[in-house]
């Protein structure tokens, strides 16, 4: 296994190289440059060739490429890149004072709490509901529970945020309008201090994750059960029960064990689907995550902050599926990776 | 009796068993009330897009601007109180009108046009990569299937929505340096969405791909596909003939749970300006425009979010429902 | 012993306390005149009639818990709040409340007034170059807000002395703006200062100890134009040309902006930035005029949408904000928030431009068919809802030389219009469809305000001229580079939208600096000798706008700048204005602010009553 994780880790490299690669490419191709006005007007070329010279932005292609992820210095070139490898995702072009780091250090963190307690929740709600509505196949559970995933899945973010706010915050006043409940600085970089986890958090995050987190839930509600009823008719679970265990221990440490192997497969699509989610519930409920970089920076033709936010999420996704795979080798014995 | 007659011989028990299988799917199917009420709406919504000059009571472009957010009677109840004060209650307009006086109706139903065409287009193109990948990849199998199933891998951890942004933006700015051509043309028809369609397709083919390849690799060594190999079909005869039926249900099923998804992509496009070009209307559009005036104009949100809604669960109730009945093993 | 009589020593602070707590003095009363409706009997008659009255209000104490707080919106993070760099309003918002200008203006009348500098005179140096020389104020300091104990203290230099800002700063300032590698996109602004142009670009031979501002002493700055210039006093008002603390810049470079690092000398102190999430002013205690800034603290977030952004008014977590346009309908119906919606003008003008190359609007019927087509009232009626003014001139009211609107240029008027394209086609021998065949486009930036006007103007050219018009839109980016008076003519549309906000409040930054085939802008493509725009040559107008520039006596330039915008607008109907913007508003009635002419949101003239505000907020 630890051969198996090693070799993937390796192959990460092509990979994000790759992804680097493609952005950058692609980022450069779009016509329009990040200079190229200030506000309403246009600026004539000499100014914007001058600033460009300063980010290096006259260089040939290549060689902003090779800046970017190894560094000025070493292209034996004056300037201020360190390079991706040595962790400098440099500046924004856009926001003058910051840098990429910077701005993946202060919204970062919030974009994964979110994230992760949507995840939470999906995990939390559709599990119990999807094996709720297996055990319970063609009961009023069943339907309530089929029918209330498929409503949920069939609602856009950009059209329930609005109304969880109109009724729950403007309506009925339990929670706040917007915002997120943390500020920096954050425990081990991403995590909220202890002092803030309290009910201003709680109630900050209720709408927005709900809003986030219930289209997955739905999907993983409806996969579960269908998981479900597949495995509680495969022989090996007759076998369990001819045995003689009870119930409950034949469901859970064989049959859901074994059901949750196509949940654990859509967990890695599942949060790559959460970015484009994410952007529109930061939006609405005016969070400062990192969503709006990501769409922004685009328009912006913020070179730097765009590819380095790809691969900073090219990242999280290998490191996703990676988690993913190895779970499954958990879940199912009989998958062995060498 | 019957049955005991017939001694069947090889070509013919193959037929009889593939056209059996599709067949009783189709009854099972067909059983399923919840599947085929929206297989209906699927086909019923199809027509009235495409025919949506005969169908929809005004153009999608027909402005009155003295009627801009027109409410009708019976939808006073969705507006906050006091609305009489600052509504222009019109029953005009059978869901209200939207802020430059466009009939909603009309425009859901013409906006039928690219949340479907984008759905139907998306889908066709990737599971025509997909799915000739996948089975190249099954059926070959050995080194081909190997690397061929790397660079799937690696394709895998491509984040794809930063993908689709970055593609919109390029086609977008391009657009107008493209200059007339045919594919320019439709592309306007569809509200510059065309190219976003395919390449859409194009980038989102991996997890048919995946499928593909397992079914193949499932139907490779059965015994009709050894037998036509022992009758010296060829492989392209194998893969087309008896393969790719086999296999298609499945594919089939997994592109249409997929279709909701190119639907909430397009509302989300939409949403950050990489949307369909004015006046063209789409649900996505349509939702994004009211949303800021949800409060004042409930209506002008809901009726597009609900005709998207009523879509989506059609295809995710159509899909389930193929799988269903395409799985035998799902029977009580 | 040592313990106890440290004992006796708190007791007695204690007692000490609470007495000197209850001896506050109590706030005197004091005398208001405020407007009331009342209802009166005239005539037997029961009348509602409005008086002014006096009132004894007892206003509300402010405590050290509560200081007096405004929460604003800046509605997006400010890419940056450097001088030298910024160019946005939210930018120069916080610019305006953090930093002192040479001059300012007057938020009433838009005129110029001393700020840092407390007079000014122009003389002439012995090259014969308009010189420009300010006295400046000696006693604002620059200040340095502590985040970890919350005080304000004064600047020092190495060696202790206090640091006031001086002309140096100035000058320093100046020079850096202009200074090729701070990489400034507003350094144009300063171009009419002798050799700014020459620096910025790079020319050969030229360094910034050419460019035209020294401090002749601690008080005095000089500055050499290349050209004269009557507005000069209005530019050297905008940060641009703010004074900046060289030793701050010098110690962080790019970081010197951040809360905690930066030197400021303004009303407020930048006291937290966590950037996109919220920025926060506090007052500055050492402003000069510190007594009279009555809000305390300014906490701001950046909500994008302005859905969000109006739910949280409501919900009374803002004290003030824009009303999104759906809304609007539905405020001004409202009790409550028709009498907090505010409409007041801004000094932004927005227009349809004309290729004036590209055929057939190289013809002024058609421009003129296509102008007069245009209803804008109905437009401001019923689909921007925000009280805009319609304007058939360029630069609107407040603008030193502007026009009345509706007195210069080409009114709504579909005859004229539908006779003006008949004299087209006849003159051409063509028909509607003939027309039509061209393919007419007009562009916008991807917005939807923009979409909905070009929608309904869309609209109107179809009903009036039977005029098939096709939409288009671009991202901002590519847009700026379509309309480029250079883009080959093939690829530029017929028609583009643009919006022009005033820089400074004179129509030389209008007319001249947008419209002059020669030294604006000129995306209308005037005068151009080749379809690309390569090379243009001048006109009536383009003269007029040239003299007006280094024309001193302001009667003059007056005359002068009508007769332009008559001609641009009504003789050549070069372009088609449509409306000047307004402020759509809603404001709390605990804050009490102003709408400056020239715009901008100056936190130091504004006041909130804490007490209201905490009573309808709950505390």
């Amino acid at each position: 296994m630890t051969r198996y994780i090693i070799r993937r880790v390796l192959g990460f490299i092509p990979v994000l190289f790759t992804i680097t690669l493609f952005t950058f490419a692609l980022m450069r191709a779009i016509p329009g440059g990040p200079f190229d006005f200030a506000g309403d007007r246009s600026l004539p070329p000499q100014i914007v060739a001058n600033i460009e010279a300063k980010y290096h932005l006259d260089w040939p292609l290549w060689k902003q490429f090779l800046s970017y992820l190894i560094g000025d210095d070493l292209l034996g070139e004056e300037g201020i890149s360190k390079g991706v490898i040595r962790g400098d995702l440099g500046p924004s072009l856009r926001y003058r004072s910051q840098s990429v780091n910077d701005i993946v250090a202060t919204t970062f963190p919030i974009s994964a709490q979110l994230g992760f307690l949507s995840v939470l929740l999906a995990v939390l709600i559709g599990i119990p509901a999807g094996t709720l509505a297996a055990l319970n196949q063609n009961s009023w559970i069943d339907y309530t529970s089929t029918f209330g995933a498929v409503i949920f899945l069939s609602i856009p973010n950009l059209v329930l945020a609005p109304i969880l706010i109109w009724i729950f915050a403007l309506g009925l006043g339990w929670f706040p309008v917007a915002g997120w409940g943390s500020k920096p600085p954050y425990l081990l970089g991403f995590l909220p201090q202890l002092s803030q986890l309290n009910w201003n958090y709680i109630s900050h995050a209720i709408m927005p994750v709900f809003a986030l987190g219930t289209a997955s839930a739905a999907s993983i509600a409806r996969l579960t059960r269908a998981s479900l009823l597949q495995v509680i008719r495969e022989d090996y679970i007759r076998t369990a029960r001819a045995k003689g265990l009870r119930e409950r221990a034949v469901i859970v440490i064989h049959a859901l064990k074994n059901s949750l192997i196509p949940v654990v497969t859509i967990l890695g699509p599942l949060f790559a689907a959460l970015v484009s989610g994410t952007f529109v519930v930061e939006q609405i409920f005016g969070i400062n995550g990192m969503g709006k970089h990501f769409v922004q920076s685009v328009g912006n033709r913020d070179y730097q902050v765009i590819t380095g936010l790809t691969l900073l999420f090219g990242v999280l996704l290998v490191i996703a599926n990676l988690l993913v795979d190895v779970t499954y080798a958990w879940l199912d014995p009989r998958i062995r990776y060498d | 009796m019957a049955v005991a007659e017939l001694t069947p011989q090889e070509g013919e028990t193959l037929v009889r068993k593939e056209r059996s299988l599709l067949e009783e799917s189709f009854i099972r199917l067909v059983k399923n009330k919840v599947a085929i009420i929206s297989a209906i709406f699927i086909i019923v919504l199809t027509l009235a897009a495409i025919f949506a000059n005969y169908v929809a009571p005004y153009g999608y472009a027909e402005q009155d601007l003295l009627a801009n957010n027109a409410v009708p009677e019976w939808m006073l109840f969705l507006l906050p109180p006091g609305a009489e004060n600052y509504a222009n209650i019109s029953d005009v307009y059978a869901f209200g009108a939207d802020h430059l006086g466009r009939d909603l109706l009309s425009r859901t139903i013409y906006g039928a046009r690219v949340s479907l065409g984008f759905a139907f287009v998306a889908s066709l193109v990737s599971l025509l990569i997909g799915t000739l990948y996948g089975m190249v990849s099954g059926y070959v199998g050995g080194r081909v299937d190997d690397i061929m199933m790397r660079i799937v891998d690696f394709l895998y951890a491509f984040p794809f929505l930063v993908v689709v942004i970055l593609l919109q933006t390029y086609f977008k700015a391009i657009e107008r340096r493209g200059g007339a051509s045919f594919f320019f043309d439709l592309n306007d028809k569809m509200g510059g969405m065309l190219f976003l369609f395919v390449a859409i397709g194009l980038i989102d083919w991996i997890g048919m791909a995946r499928i593909a390849r397992g079914q193949v690799l499932s139907y490779k060594n059965t015994e009709f596909v050894e037998a036509a190999r022992a009758v010296g079909a060829s492989d392209t005869r194998i893969i087309m003939r008896h393969l790719l039926p086999n296999i298609l249900g499945p594919l089939i099923v997994a592109e249409s749970l997929n279709i909701p998804s190119y639907i909430f992509l397009e509302a989300f496009l939409s949403f950050i300006g990489l949307g369909v070009n004015a006046p063209t209307p789409s649900w996505g559009i349509m939702i994004s425009e009211a949303v800021e005036g949800l409060r004042s104009y409930p209506n002008q949100v809901l009726v597009p979010a609900i005709a998207l809604s009523l879509t989506t669960l059609a295809f995710n109730f159509l899909g389930d429902g193929m799988r269903d009945a395409l799985d035998p093993r799902l029977k009580e | 012993m040592k313990s106890k009589s440290m004992y006796i020593v708190f007791a007695l602070l204690i007692v000490a306390s609470m007495v000197l707590a209850a001896c506050q003095p109590e706030q005197a009363p004091v005398v208001e005149t405020v407007v009331v409706t009342q209802v009166v009997e005239q005539e037997g008659e029961q009348v509602v009639v409005t008086q002014i009255v006096e009132k004894e209000v007892t206003p509300t104490p402010a405590t050290v818990e509560q200081p007096v707080t405004l929460n604003w919106n800046w509605a997006t993070e400010p890419p940056t709040i450097d001088p030298a760099l910024a160019t946005d309003t939210t930018s120069v918002d916080a610019i305006r409340n953090l930093f002192v200008g040479l001059t300012q203006f007057n938020p009433d009348t838009g005129e110029v007034e001393p700020y840092l500098a407390t007079d000014w005179e122009t003389s002439e140096n012995a090259d014969g170059d308009t010189v420009y020389t300010f006295n400046l104020r000696d006693d604002i300091p620059w200040v340095k807000y502590d985040p970890t104990t919350g005080e304000t203290t004064q600047v020092t230099d190495a060696d202790g002395n206090p640091r006031f800002v001086n002309a140096e700063d100035v000058v320093y300032g100046v020079k850096r703006t202009v200074d090729p590698n701070t990489a400034s996109d507003y350094a144009y602004v300063l171009y009419i200062i002798k050799n700014a142009q020459a620096v910025n670009e790079g020319e050969e031979g030229f360094t910034l100890d050419d460019v035209g501002v020294t401090a002749i002493d601690d008080t005095t700055v000089e500055f050499t134009l290349e050209y004269p210039g009557a507005y000069f006093p209005s530019i050297a008002g905008m940060w641009v040309a703010n004074p900046q603390p060289a030793w701050a810049i010098d110690e962080w470079e790019d970081k010197w902006t951040e809360a905690g690092l930066i030197n400021t000398n303004g009303p407020y102190t930048l006291e937290t930035w966590i950037h996109g999430g919220e920025l926060n002013l506090v007052k500055n205690p050492l402003w000069i005029n510190a007594d009279d800034v009555q809000i305390e603290r300014v906490h701001g977030v950046m909500i994008v949408e302005a859905s969000t952004a109006f739910a949280l008014y409501e919900n009374n977590e803002l004290d003030t904000t824009g009303v999104p346009l759906p809304e609007i309908d539905r405020v001004k119906a409202d009790p409550q928030l028709s009498a907090e919606f505010v409409n007041a003008p801004d000094v932004c003008t927005y227009y349809y431009g004309f290729v004036n190359t590209k055929p057939p609007f190289d013809d002024v019927n058609v421009r003129k068919a296509f102008v007069q087509s245009i209803d804008r009232q109905s437009l401001i009626d019923n689909v921007l809802k925000g009280g805009q003014i319609p304007a058939t001139s360029f630069a609107p009211p407040g603008i030193f030389g502007a026009p009345e609107p509706g007195t210069i240029g080409l009114p709504y008027d579909p005859d004229a219009a539908r006779a003006s394209l008949q004299t087209y086609l006849d003159e051409n021998g063509m028909t509607i469809d003939d027309f039509n065949a061209m393919g007419i486009v007009l562009m916008y930036n991807t917005s939807e305000g923009h979409a909905r006007i070009a929608a309904a103007i869309q609209q109107m050219w179809s009903d009036v001229l039977g005029v098939n018009v096709q939409v288009e839109n671009q991202e901002w980016s590519v847009y700026l580079d379509t309309v480029q008076k250079t883009t080959p003519v093939e690829d530029a549309p017929h028609v583009f939208r643009m919006g022009w906000c005033a820089d400074y409040p004179d129509e030389n930054n209008w007319v001249h600096e947008v419209f002059n085939s020669d030294a604006g802008a000129n995306r209308l493509r005037r005068n151009c000798l080749d379809p690309n725009c390569g090379e243009s040559t001048t006109s009536t107008f383009d003269e007029i706008t040239a003299q007006a520039a280094v024309e001193s006596d302001p009667d003059t330039r007056v005359e002068l700048y009508h007769q332009a915008e008559e001609i641009l607008a009504a003789e050549e109907a070069a372009y088609a204005p449509i409306y000047h913007y307004t402020i759509v508003q809603v404001t709390k009635p605990w804050l009490d602010r102003n709408y400056p002419l020239l715009g901008g949101n100056d936190f130091f003239n504004w006041t909130v009553d804490m007490g209201t505000k905490l009573d309808a907020t709950g505390g």
